[in-house]
């Protein structure tokens, strides 16, 4: 009993305590700038690239959309978790969140999107619909037709002699619009973010 | 031989003590508790099954949802153990801040624990001393992470951002305060008379039951078992890690197990921090296929990881095994047993903090 | 506005009393509500309570996804909440599901379906500061003049 009541006196007779009880305020209510909050614009224009919805781990938190004449991400709250990697993932810095995309500036941090297509031969028809439905094929060869041969060499993808080759992979997008569009769902898209830094100049840190 | 049940008393799954829905169906005889079944499955969302078929980046989102209070180290382990399948190098100074992140986590959780007790005895005061020094270890976790939970900042190859000189030195200065604080309230738990009626010799865990039981993490370090997964981590034997163990193996011990911790932690973030090494915090690398079984050590003990990816780093298969599942078996049927009165069941459960959403996931 | 229904608003609006149930959440806005008891934020200066006791309770914050072992038993919670009362959902999962709202998963989100929420709080978790200006709001709009509103 003594020695508890011995704790409590002393603490309720420390200075800082007696201080703390005549001059009690709430600490102001505010959030520090540091915080990382929902993703805000930063004025720059979005390229539409797209990477900010690929690089998104909620389903349904970002949408690029049309905004004046150009394009603009759209944060939708309620599933945003605000966990920053549309900013990091932007290659043209157009979002920004907390202080993420200044650190990133200052430390040369960045993510980077490379992406790889599989392809299951077992599974494969050789259709061509994947090849048709890419909007880069659409873009390299205009002419391919319905059956997915192309004569271009600058075609992601295309169906010779029946079998489907991709021949530049890393042209590939990322959009998954092949996915999509392949009745068997033989081909899958792999999107791969991987972190890198620049080296840090010698006595910065 | 026939059971003499008196009543069966079902607490919860809303119940004032428990910040999560469980039930405990307690058996009684007179005032004695005589046997508890622990009732789940008000949490279950499936997490294992979302997870498959997701690359890392969607993955690391979940693991740190499996359970919110200990978000980091379910980052910290999942993406370890993503880096051993890859063989991705992570940069010293890196590795140095995930250990930063990891302990001031674990302050942060362990100061709720030991609220939640002095909650459940009714000793609001320093309860609330806790909490209030618990949101000063928040705000360290806000400033070095950019989010006080689920901070998301262990990627493969090391960490989101660097912590800069002023930021180091004023984690260093809060540090020291916050020691002079939780030592005063340590001696506050330590000396108090009424508190100790309450706690000590109340739940016993003797280290038989806690093995039979497979109690890990303070539960099992209250009662004189050494077990912490940390004494396997390359980085922790660098920093000279030493598990904190105690041998009085009742509730007032698996508190000040906590507490001793806490001190602990803060003593290892000093270590990093004197000498944290300079250069890159993120390195680059892909995850590629492999599979791997990669354990650390989560606030509440053992946290186990098992992970198959396929050639692009996607998951194909994964089991996650969390701590508190071992712990909250230990609780019902070794250490509540016995227990003179209901009041103390929630005190005892309480004091193995039991986290109900990893165990269901 | 009569007297009765003034003094009810003055009595009101400084004795808010909060049950917080956990429909599957992930604990991270748990322990945010948590959270808001701390001297830092001290929930209690405002007239708010929190007493987890459903049958005391005006504010029911909903936590959580809504898993399946809640069905019925959360329109049971809130049927025993006497009136007048609000329900807020804290953080993303009662509102969209959060990150578990995905094909294979067991959660039937947004609790809306299940029994009406008086307002959202986005976040995942949400600050402790927007969960308790949260509960300034409904008690603002929800509790005052609610006699007047509902004869
Ligand atoms: S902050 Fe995270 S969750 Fe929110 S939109 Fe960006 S990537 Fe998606
Ligand atoms: S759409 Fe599918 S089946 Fe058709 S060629 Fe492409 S991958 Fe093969
Ligand atoms: S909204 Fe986020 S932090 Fe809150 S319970 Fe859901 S997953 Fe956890």
């Amino acid at each position: 009993m003594a020695s508890s009541l011995f704790w409590y006196v002393r603490e309720f007779f420390r200075a800082e305590w007696i201080r703390k009880f005549l001059f009690a305020r709430t600490a102001p209510l505010v959030t520090p700038p540091h915080f990382r909050g929902f993703p805000e614009p930063t004025g720059r224009t979005c390229q539409h690239a797209l990477f900010c919805m690929m690089a998104c781990p909620a389903p349904g938190a970002i949408e690029v959309v049309h905004a004046g004449d150009g394009w603009m991400p759209k944060i939708h709250k309620g599933h945003c978790i605000r966990c920053g990697l549309c900013v990091e993932a932007c290659p043209n810095g157009v979002l920004k969140s907390g202080r993420i995309l200044e650190t990133m500036e200052r430390e040369g941090t960045s993510l980077i999107f490379s992406f790889r297509i599989a392809i299951d031969l077992e599974l494969c028809t050789g259709c061509g619909n994947c090849c048709t439905a890419c909007p880069v094929n659409k873009e390299a060869d205009a002419q391919m037709g319905a059956g997915g041969h192309s004569s271009n060499d600058e075609v992601i993808m295309r169906v010779q002699d029946g079998d489907i080759v991709v021949i530049h992979e890393d042209k590939c997008t990322g959009c998954k619009t092949c996915e999509a569009s392949c009745p068997n769902g033989a081909i899958r898209i792999a999107r791969i973010l991987e972190g890198s830094q620049e080296p840090v100049p010698e006595g910065v840190q | 031989m026939k059971r003499v049940v008196d009543v069966n008393i079902p607490l919860g799954p809303i119940h004032p003590c428990f910040k999560e829905p469980a039930r405990l169906k307690c058996e009684a005889k007179g005032e004695r508790i005589i046997g508890v079944e622990v009732e789940l499955g008000y949490m279950k969302k499936g997490i294992e099954r979302i997870m498959k078929g997701r690359p890392w980046q969607e993955v690391m989102f979940l693991a740190e949802r499996v359970c919110g209070i200990c978000s980091v180290i379910h980052n910290l382990v999942f993406i370890e153990a993503m880096e051993q399948i890859s063989g991705i190098a992570v940069p010293p100074r890196a590795a140095r801040l995930r250990v930063i992140a990891n302990e001031l986590d674990r302050m942060q959780s362990h100061l709720l624990a030991n609220f939640s007790y002095c909650y459940t005895i009714e000793h609001e005061t320093l309860g609330m001393y806790l909490l209030d020094l618990r949101e000063q270890v928040m705000d360290e976790l806000e400033r070095l992470t950019g989010a006080r939970v689920t901070c998301a900042y262990i990627i493969p190859g090391g960490v989101r951002c660097d912590l800069r000189k002023e930021e180091a030195a004023a984690l260093l200065a809060s540090l020291e305060r916050m020691e002079g604080d939780l030592r005063r309230y340590t001696g506050m738990f330590e000396n108090g008379p009424m508190i100790a009626l309450r706690s000590r010799g109340v739940g016993i865990l003797t280290p038989d039951a806690a093995e039979r039981a497979h109690a890990v993490g303070p539960t099992a370090r209250a009662s004189g078992i050494a077990v912490d997964c940390r004494m396997n981590h390359p980085t922790y034997r660098q920093l000279g890690f030493a598990p904190v163990t105690r041998p009085d193996r009742d509730n007032f011990a698996r508190v000040m197990v906590r507490f001793d911790e806490v001190f602990q932690s803060i003593g290892l973030i000093r270590k990093c921090l004197t000498d944290l090494p300079n250069g890159v915090v993120r390195g680059r690398g892909v995850c590629t296929a492999g599979e791997v079984r990669y354990s650390g050590e989560a606030p509440r003990g053992e946290l186990t990881y098992f992970i198959r990816s396929d050639e692009f780093g996607r998951i194909v298969e994964i089991q996650i095994q969390t701590p508190s599942i071992m712990n909250i078996e230990a609780c019902c049927h070794e250490m509540i047993i016995g227990s003179d009165s209901i009041a103390d069941v929630t005190a005892t459960f309480i004091s193995a903090d039991p986290c109900i959403a990893c165990t269901e996931r | 506005m009569s007297l009765l229904q003034r003094i009810k608003n003055k009595v009101r609006a400084r004795s808010i009393h909060v049950a917080y149930v956990d429909v599957g959440s992930c604990n991270g806005c748990d322990i945010e509500v948590l959270a808001c008891l701390a001297p830092r934020y001290d929930i209690e200066q405002y007239g708010i309570y929190v007493h987890n006791n459903p049958r005391e309770a005006d504010v029911l914050l909903v936590i959580g996804a809504y898993t399946p072992g809640w069905e019925e038993k959360l329109a049971m919670v809130w049927e025993k909440i006497p009136s007048p009362k609000a329900a807020i959902a804290i953080g993303n999962c009662p509102i969209s599901g959060c990150l578990f709202n995905r094909r294979e998963t067991f959660i039937d989100p947004p609790v809306r379906k299940h029994i009406p929420i008086a307002a959202e709080v986005p976040g995942c978790p949400p600050r402790p500061t927007e969960i308790l200006q949260a509960i300034l709001s409904v008690r603002d709009s929800v509790f005052f003049n609610w006699e007047a509103e509902h004869p």
